[in-house]
């Protein structure tokens, strides 16, 4: 594609740094003071009567991957993810797609980056009443101005995509949750963005909806390999979706990191009372619980690789009754023994280095 | 007797924890009113509103208007602006009745009917086929088309001037903090305080008529359209500004189609406010069936008002049962719908040169039914026999006497007996307890610019029987409301009454007043109770309908009677409501109070009567800035504490 030719294969798609969005009287003035920029929420209030959704945030998102914004309601994830194509306003910070400054860029441009290279999912779905579902799929189109046989050709597809066939003519009012949310993806996914953007998309679902429609997320990824932003207040789907996560608290993240990271080393009291409830052999791998193999050991016993799940492991010591083998090609990286398994269920099991949870 | 209940009543229904503000505002009331009162009874000591303190504006008022007609063919300002205004609507008005009276009565109903099945279906089809029918065998065809010719004009520009309006409105904040204000006044001037400032820059006429109405029907329309723009779904306008649509996009994929239901229901009230003021626009000139009425009722000819009141009647049922229907249909259809309508064009056009091929364009007066007379006979009957002398019952005439004798007449008095400042003061004090400090001092400055204008005794005589019908309303009101939100079949049988009841333009509601109490003050105020009434019941119901059910049930839980409820839970609960519907009240029933003065309801709608009848525009104006002022304060005072404010933040 023509996006491939403008920026390196590994370069960041979202580029954000020092992002701040203050809502409230004279809140450019938060950002830029040392002293305001300081205080908690509840004192900054006080003292400015301004309200502080997104401080100093930065990050990258890498092409191709699902990049989590994970937090609680009120945390500024959703004002955050708004401002990556300003749908709020940013008060403060960079950000930049492809290497271009979001910030700087004019009505127009802004709203060529909209139509054609970020579309977002809504989480009450946003869609259009009085246009059919067809017509709603097709309405990102049509407001780019193509032809009304070509929208209607095109949406179809991506109406039949999103498993929706048959349904063309309908209102959103006479679908079910988990359908009109479809319509809302199959709307997003129609104009062919380079990023999609999803805001808390399945918490008005039902449970099993909701599961049914993350593994419609992951099978898109799957398929298409296009870049996700996720915003979700909850830990297992950020944990099943994303490839890394951003936690956010107070409008700052806590911790950015892979699912593993976070749940193997919350960075913080918070990070770690939030996931502890998560099963933890069904998110740690055998890479992180292993330890070094003897000689004996590195010839024998059940091999796993090395990105699988503690459960896994479990699984298949428990059938040999032998440590499993960590392996990665012919060569042994180490070995999960009863002992280290259970630890790592146990959450007593050691911890990965600071410097990996970055990674 | 009736001021000492009005002021007490809303003290007592505040709920504990508001009586402590209450309390303290009273206490600030009696400080400020302790230095004051002394003060300005020193100084103007008099029952009545001191003669110092008024302003005489009838002389400049009078040279205004003299100057206004001397110079009317002569002065650029009308000779460039207001005449070619007013020669336009006259052009407007005639074609569309010319057009009308060209497609005859079979091509006028076969559109009528056609339009209600493509809108409203085939029964709202049928039933408007009837009313015009029926509005031709009342031998009324052509002041039916009159009315209907400067309907349309004036419809149509109201929803123009109105839809551009809340376009401004909708689309910049700015505008619309300027703008509501200004909407939510206009709503709670009665229809007769427009009539004298257009006939004073248009003269009495068709065109006088068609402004009055369009400035009176614009209204809601403006703030119809204003709310749907805003109240737009949050989310569905960010996920459209999402994919990068242009403003002029957004509005018009979006905005509006998601505003349909407001804007069409803007459409439907401003229809029926525009049909309301197109027949009391006949005091100024519109010809039609309010004209018919208006001199049937001058002549206590109930007979030939009825006549011309059921057409009336029966085109406010029709227009509105046809727009609010087309409010609540699905959304537009496609193509099948386009055809539809050309169908029905087709339809239309066939009929009308099938009539005037066959030479039938004109209502046939052998095919009138003429009613008049009868139904005078039955008035006659009833005035020998049930005016009065009935046994035990005593007949309307008696309770009208009875009514004007001990209700009307003492508060009257009671209320011109008063010290003014004393007026003042409940006014400010009411309005305080209710309300703001803001609508307390609107509510005072308003009071006092009656007494300001030199009509304080006047103006105190329609507050008299504004508050005595109110009172009356309120009472069966609260009442039948009670009862309907507690029986669902009550509720079933009383809907379709109150449907009716609330599309009626104020003026039929004079006819069987009159022909029940004869003619003075307590006609009128059976009219406006009358009027009033359904909004009321209406409010008190959907009210107490609303309360939350899991309030009451956990009331019900603990072992409450249906009477314990009510009182503790149902009423305390539904206040916001109790409180609308008692604004409401004063609102609509100020309205026909004053309309009552062509009935011989006397004070400011006489006053306003008498100008135009008399081309003294000098005293009716000073009537009609009093009729404002009143309806002004009674809103205020009536005003729940900031609900407006905060339905705007």
């Amino acid at each position: 594609m023509s996006k491939d030719t403008r920026t390196p294969a590994d370069a960041p798609v979202f580029s954000v740094e020092g992002l701040w969005k203050v809502f409230g009287p004279k809140a450019e003035r938060v950002p830029t003071d040392p002293e305001f920029a300081s205080l908690s929420p509840a004192e900054l209030r006080e003292r400015t009567g301004c309200t502080a959704a997104v401080r100093d945030v930065g990050f990258d998102v890498r092409k191709g991957e699902v990049f989590v914004v994970m937090g609680l309601s009120g945390s500024g994830k959703s004002t955050l993810v708004r401002c990556l194509t300003r749908l709020i306003e940013p008060t403060a910070g960079t950000i930049a797609i492809d290497g271009e400054d979001v910030r700087a860029m004019d009505k127009a441009r802004l709203r060529e980056l909209r139509r054609h290279r970020a579309a977002m999912v809504f989480q009450h779905f946003g869609l259009l009443p009085h246009r059919t579902v067809l017509d709603n799929v097709a309405y990102g189109l049509e407001i780019q101005g193509v032809g009304r046989a070509e929208r209607r050709e095109r949406a179809a597809a991506f109406v039949a995509k999103v498993g929706l066939e048959g349904m063309e003519q309908r209102r959103p009012a006479q679908l079910s949750g988990g359908q009109r949310q479809r319509v809302g993806l199959a709307r997003a996914l129609a104009v062919d963005p380079e990023v999609l953007l999803f805001d808390e998309p399945f918490s008005a679902l039902d449970p099993l909806i909701r599961r049914d429609m993350q593994e419609e997320v992951v099978r898109l990824h799957r398929e298409e390999g296009r870049t996700m932003v996720f915003v979700t207040h909850d830990l297992s789907e950020a944990l099943k979706l994303g490839d890394r996560i951003a936690l956010m608290r107070d409008g700052r993240v806590v911790q950015l990191g892979t699912p593993e990271g976070i749940v193997g080393s919350p960075a913080d009291d918070y990070v770690r009372e939030f996931v502890r409830d998560v099963p933890r052999e069904q998110v740690m791998t055998v890479r992180t619980a292993m330890r070094a193999a003897t000689a004996e050991e590195a010839a024998d016993g059940p091999a796993l690789p090395p990105d699988a799940t503690v459960s896994e492991a479990i699984e298949a010591v428990a059938r040999t009754g032998s440590p499993a083998r960590v392996m990665d090609g012919g060569r042994c990286l180490g070995v999960v023994d009863h002992d280290r398994l259970l630890r790592v269920v146990a959450g007593t099991g050691h911890r990965p280095e600071p410097g990996e949870k970055a990674a | 007797m009736a001021t000492v209940t009005a002021t007490t009543a809303p003290r007592t229904a505040l709920p504990g924890p508001l009586r402590h503000p209450a309390v303290g505002k009273l206490l600030l009331l009696a400080v400020v009113a302790a230095i004051l009162v002394p003060l300005m009874n020193a100084r103007w000591a008099s029952g009545s509103w001191p003669h110092e303190l008024t302003v005489d504006l009838s002389a400049p008022l009078a040279r205004a208007s003299d100057w206004i007609i001397d110079n009317r063919d002569s002065h650029p300002l009308f000779l460039y602006f207001f005449g070619y205004l007013s020669n336009a609507v006259v052009v407007c008005v005639r074609a569309v009745y010319l057009v009308l009276l060209a497609a005859g009565w079979a091509g006028v109903t076969a559109a009528a009917g056609l339009l209600a099945w493509r809108t409203a279906g085939v029964r709202l089809a049928l039933g408007t086929t009837a009313a015009f029918l029926a509005c031709g065998l009342l031998g009324m065809w052509v002041p039916t088309m009159q009315t209907l010719a400067l309907m349309v004009v004036a419809v149509l520009a109201s929803v123009v001037l109105g839809a551009l309006l809340g376009l401004a409105a909708g689309l910049s904040d700015r505008t619309y903090r300027a703008l509501r204000p200004v909407l939510d006044t206009m709503q709670v001037f009665p229809a007769f305080a427009y009539l004298l400032p257009v006939v004073l820059v248009f003269g009495i006429g068709v065109p006088a008529a068609v402004f009055a109405t369009v400035v009176y029907a614009a209204p809601p329309m403006a703030r119809l359209t204003a709310l749907g723009l805003r109240d737009a779904d949050k989310e569905v306008l960010e996920a459209v500004e999402s994919l990068g649509t242009t403003a002029r996009q957004r509005l018009l994929s979006a905005r509006l189609p998601l505003a349909r239901g407001e804007l069409l229901l803007g459409l439907n009230q401003t229809i029926m406010m525009a049909l309301s003021m197109a027949v009391i626009a006949s005091v100024i000139g519109a010809g039609g069936l309010g004209d018919r009425v208006y001199q049937a009722l001058a002549s206590v000819d109930v007979g030939a008002a009825l006549a011309a009141g059921i057409p009336i009647v029966l085109l406010a049922v029709v227009l509105d049962r046809v727009t609010g229907a087309a409010g609540k249909g699905p959304g537009p259809g496609g193509r099948a719908g386009w055809a539809g309508w050309a169908y029905a064009a087709g339809a239309t056009v066939a009929v009308a040169l099938a009539a005037r091929i066959a030479g039938r364009l004109d209502w046939s007066e052998s095919w009138t039914v003429r009613i008049a007379g009868p139904v005078n006979r039955a008035v006659d009957w009833m005035t020998a026999h049930l005016y009065s002398g009935v046994p035990y019952v005593g007949g309307t005439a008696d309770w009208a006497g009875r009514f004007t004798t001990w209700i009307l007449d003492p508060v009257r008095a009671g209320l011109q007996w008063l010290p003014w400042w004393s007026v003042l003061l409940v006014v400010a004090a009411l309005a305080w307890l209710i309300g703001t400090w803001r609508t307390a001092l609107t509510a005072v400055l308003a009071m006092a610019a009656t007494g300001v204008l030199g009509v304080w005794k006047p103006s105190l005589d329609t507050l008299s029987q504004v508050l005595a019908a109110v009172a009356v309303t309120l009472v069966l009101g609260f009442a039948t409301g009670i009862a309907a939100a507690r029986s669902d079949r009550f509720e079933r049988l009383l809907r379709p009454v109150l449907d009716v009841f609330q599309t009626l333009p104020q003026f039929v509601y004079l006819i069987p007043v009159v022909a029940l109490f004869g003619v003075g003050r307590a006609p009128a105020v059976a009219a406006a109770i009358v009027y009033a009434l359904p909004a009321v019941v209406r409010i008190t119901t959907q009210g107490l309908r609303q309360v939350d059910p899991a309030a009451l049930e956990s009331a019900r839980s603990l072992g409450a009677t249906s009477f314990q409820q009510l009182r503790q839970v149902q009423l305390p609960l539904a206040r916001p409501a109790l409180l609308l519907a008692v604004n409401q009240g004063v609102v609509l029933v100020l309205a026909v109070v004053i309309i009552g003065g062509l009935v011989g309801g006397g004070a400011l709608g006489y006053d306003v009567v008498f100008g135009l009848a008399q081309g003294d525009l000098a005293t009716g104006l000073v009537a009609g800035a009093a009729i404002v002022c009143l309806g002004l304060m009674l809103d205020r005072v009536t005003q729940p504490t900031g609900r407006r404010a905060k339905k705007g933040a």
